[in-house]
């Protein structure tokens, strides 16, 4: 099953191209959106395409309990990501009322 | 099974890029969770599937939802000043990439062999199996992701607090 045959009906190269696509959505989104909550949400994105490239050539090297395991760890980091980049948000909000990324490009209070 | 999941993830992935509305696209995002989701279901790993959904589709999002409504800004700010220049230039860069990076994919010989190679099913993933390896091969990287986690909880809290 290799080819297009392999994208229609989720051979190696199907997840692959998918998690290629889902990660370039999320690059995507980090560079035109200028809210920090999109692009926050478009690096989980890019996060997310990463576990489904680790999980597939887990899947296709035949089960690996590994790769399920670094992938524990990834969504601990992805977590850890979340809390502290919504308090810096959260803490610009506060000082300077906005949330755009460009009206924060400045160090001056 | 596996074109559906892929047009979920992929088309919520898109609905999130384009929506304005910030909410809209958070709910958009949820759908490519579980279009992930059940992308591991199809590659006989329901751990990593629920696993998906708990953390990704329940704590983070509620946690992002959280913030908007908090934050009370549901729509994006009026641009300060207008890039079309660098904004064209990225969409041009990401597209580059996506295409060489999927041609890429399809034409590797190295790919191809995995994949045939790989096409007898292996048992499904369980929970004893991960718990095992985890336990046993990497205790060290589970106690430094449990340091790790304690960092960023105290650290959020010394963020938000305005006096500590």
């Amino acid at each position: 099953m290799t080819g297009m045959d392999a994208i229609l009906n989720g051979g190696l190269q199907g997840y692959l191209v998918v998690a290629l696509l889902l990660f370039a959505i999320g690059l995507a989104t980090v560079l035109l959106r200028r809210t920090l909550l999109m692009q926050f949400m478009g690096v989980e994105l890019m996060l997310n395409a990463a576990n489904v490239a680790l999980l597939a050539f887990a899947r296709f090297r035949g089960g690996d309990a590994q790769a399920t395991v670094f992938y524990l760890f990834i969504i601990a980091v992805a977590a850890c990501e979340a809390a502290i980049g919504l308090a810096l948000v959260i803490g610009l909000y506060r000082h300077r009322g906005t949330t755009d990324s460009d009206r924060a490009a400045g160090l001056k209070q | 099974m596996f074109i559906t999941f892929a047009f979920v993830t992929l088309l919520g992935a898109l609905g999130m890029l384009l929506q304005k509305n910030v909410i809209v696209a958070g709910l958009c995002m949820v759908a490519t969770f579980f279009g992930v989701a059940g992308l591991f279901l199809l590659l006989a790993n329901p751990v990593a599937a629920a696993l998906q959904i708990i953390v990704y589709s329940g704590a983070i999002m509620v946690l992002v939802l959280f913030v908007i409504m908090m934050l009370n800004s549901h729509e994006e700010e009026a641009a300060q000043t207008a890039r079309p220049v660098q904004r064209w230039v990225s969409v041009a860069l990401v597209a580059a990439l996506a295409f060489g990076a999927v041609k890429l994919v399809l034409t590797s010989a190295g790919l191809k062999d995995l994949a045939r190679s790989g096409e007898p099913m292996p048992g499904a993933m369980t929970l004893q199996k991960v718990g095992t390896t985890l336990f046993a091969e990497h205790l060290l990287g589970f106690e430094v992701a449990g340091i790790l986690l304690l960092a960023a909880m105290v650290g959020a809290v010394a963020l938000t607090k305005r006096d500590l």
